[in-house]
């Protein structure tokens, strides 16, 4: 598996945008248009990306900056704080499914707000829920429903849909269901589908990736 | 205070047509006014499970179309005094009916009759659209399949989208035998997908075929057991308490005379 040069997290006001500094501009540029082609629907016009990367050459961020901006969309200087007061991008949806900022707890990655997306019903067959941020699911995902998430996905209930952590390609991100018998769990870019003869779960489990795998343990909750 | 009910379900050959049909029996027999509308224009079939085919003189496009008044396009039951069918039209197809116009119908026929049922067509696309739009509550029909619960899931769906919240659910044509040796679904199989309220369990039953040909829907017929069912869905439409069946299995004799054949 070759490694993401670029890697995009979601923050309470747009995406942070990790790169890798030792990529050149047209390998990070193809590499930026696949994954925001990928998944139109996280960024409408105007979203904000915040650079993470310090020693990234000049040139790489002004094409990159240039190029963002060419699609309608924006580069944030990572040596300027994003103010906190700028507005969260629309997630294009025009149903009433609230979102909450929450604390990034245990994530040693910048002090940066996650948005978590909180669905307070069952999710059915032919829907399909994203999230720019985390994803939380208070209720049933029915098989063919689909979510997908920038960051984590947490299911109180049966978790029997298509279930995708880490979106945009974050390793760390990673699925909780209180039975998870999805029928495939995608984590970055990794898939993982169920077996063949289901069975049903009987506790609360996670699924994430340990040494390049999707692995699935228990948990309590 | 009236209701207009659409019977819808996804997927075909469930049986929203027979429910429909047999709820309108049904509710007539107990002293209610009923109209039944057939939205499944260009495969109408309500008309032939109630034997009123050759009755039929206008269909909903004439009425939607402002060319007849509604009133004489209702087809009156033989049987039934209270019970009238709205029948389409065979000859066009969905397009014909817009959501808009059923409403400006319903709202018209609200005035007269208890209950107004809408018999929905299969799928997803305009002529369900319409079928639901002036819809007070939804019945789900479904069957003990994996296809049929899939599908029953994505209409649910759709009729929240459409802001139908009134939603409940029949399970069509089980067969008591397949679910206790394990083979179909069973009861808790299907609410732990769907989830919404069941007023209706209905086990499948040869005698639907034949009444179905005879154009004499069976509720209330006591000696079958879907016509038992249905009655019980018709009472707790009504608002009643009634506990669902246990059904009754077919004895050692039947089954053995089933096995060889006979």
């Amino acid at each position: 598996m070759a490694r993401d040069l670029i890697k995009i997290k979601g923050v309470s006001n747009g995406f942070q945008l990790m790169v890798d500094s030792s990529a050149d501009l047209t390998q990070v540029q193809e590499e930026l248009e696949r994954k925001l082609a990928e998944h139109p629907e996280f960024f409408p016009e105007g979203t904000k990306f915040q650079l993470v990367v310090a020693d990234l050459h000049k040139s790489v961020r002004q094409g990159l900056g240039s190029y963002l901006q060419s699609k309608g969309l924006d580069l944030a200087d990572s040596t300027k704080k994003v103010s906190t007061g700028a507005v969260r991008p629309n997630t294009g949806h025009a149903n009433a499914d609230n979102a909450i900022s929450q604390p990034n707890n245990g994530r040693n990655e910048g002090d940066c707000q996650q948005v978590m997306k909180v669905i307070n019903r069952t999710v059915r067959n032919g829907e399909e829920i994203t999230s720019q941020g985390s994803l939380m699911i208070c209720g049933n995902v029915n098989p063919g429903a689909k979510l997908v998430a920038v960051g984590s996905i947490d299911v109180r209930g049966n978790c029997r849909g298509i279930v995708h952590a880490g979106a945009m390609g974050d390793y760390q991100a990673f699925v909780v269901a209180d039975r998870l018998m999805p029928m495939q769990i995608r984590i970055a870019n990794l898939i993982a589908r169920s077996p063949d003869e289901p069975e049903v779960s009987q506790y609360a489990e996670k699924a994430y990736i340990k040494d390049g795998q999707i692995v699935i343990e228990p948990i309590e909750r | 205070m009236s209701e207009v009910i659409v019977i819808t379900s996804g997927k075909g050959g469930v049986g929203k047509t027979t429910t429909t049909a047999n709820l309108g029996v049904g509710l007539a027999k107990r002293g209610k006014n009923v109209v039944l509308i057939d939205t499944d224009t260009g495969l109408r079939n309500l008309d032939l499970l109630l034997g009123l085919e050759n009755r039929i003189m206008y269909d909903l496009v004439d009425v939607t179309e402002g060319r007849v008044p509604y009133k004489k396009a209702l087809v009156r039951h033989k049987k039934y005094e209270t019970l009238f069918l709205l029948p389409t039209s065979q000859i066009k197809d969905k397009s014909a009916v817009n959501p808009a116009q059923l409403m400006v119908l319903c709202d018209e026929l609200r005035k007269q009759y208890d209950y107004v049922i809408i018999d929905c067509p299969a799928g997803i696309e305009q002529g369900f659209k319409t079928a639901i739009a002036a819809a007070d509550r939804a019945i789900v029909v479904t069957m003990p399949e994996v296809s049929a619960v899939r599908d029953a899931d994505k209409i649910i769906g759709e009729l929240g989208r459409a802001e139908k919240d009134n939603i409940s659910l029949i399970v069509n044509r089980i067969r008591p035998q397949m679910v206790e040796s394990g083979d179909m679904m069973d009861m808790s199989d299907i609410d732990d997908i769907l989830s919404i309220k069941c007023i209706g369990q209905v086990p499948d039953d040869e005698m639907v075929v034949t009444s179905a040909n005879r154009g004499e829907p069976l509720v209330g017929n006591p000696k079958s057991q879907a016509g038992r069912a249905y009655d019980n869905i018709v009472r707790r439409i009504l608002g009643e308490e009634v506990p669902f069946m246990t059904f009754e299995k077919d004895g050692l004799f039947t089954r053995l005379k089933k096995a060889f054949g006979m």
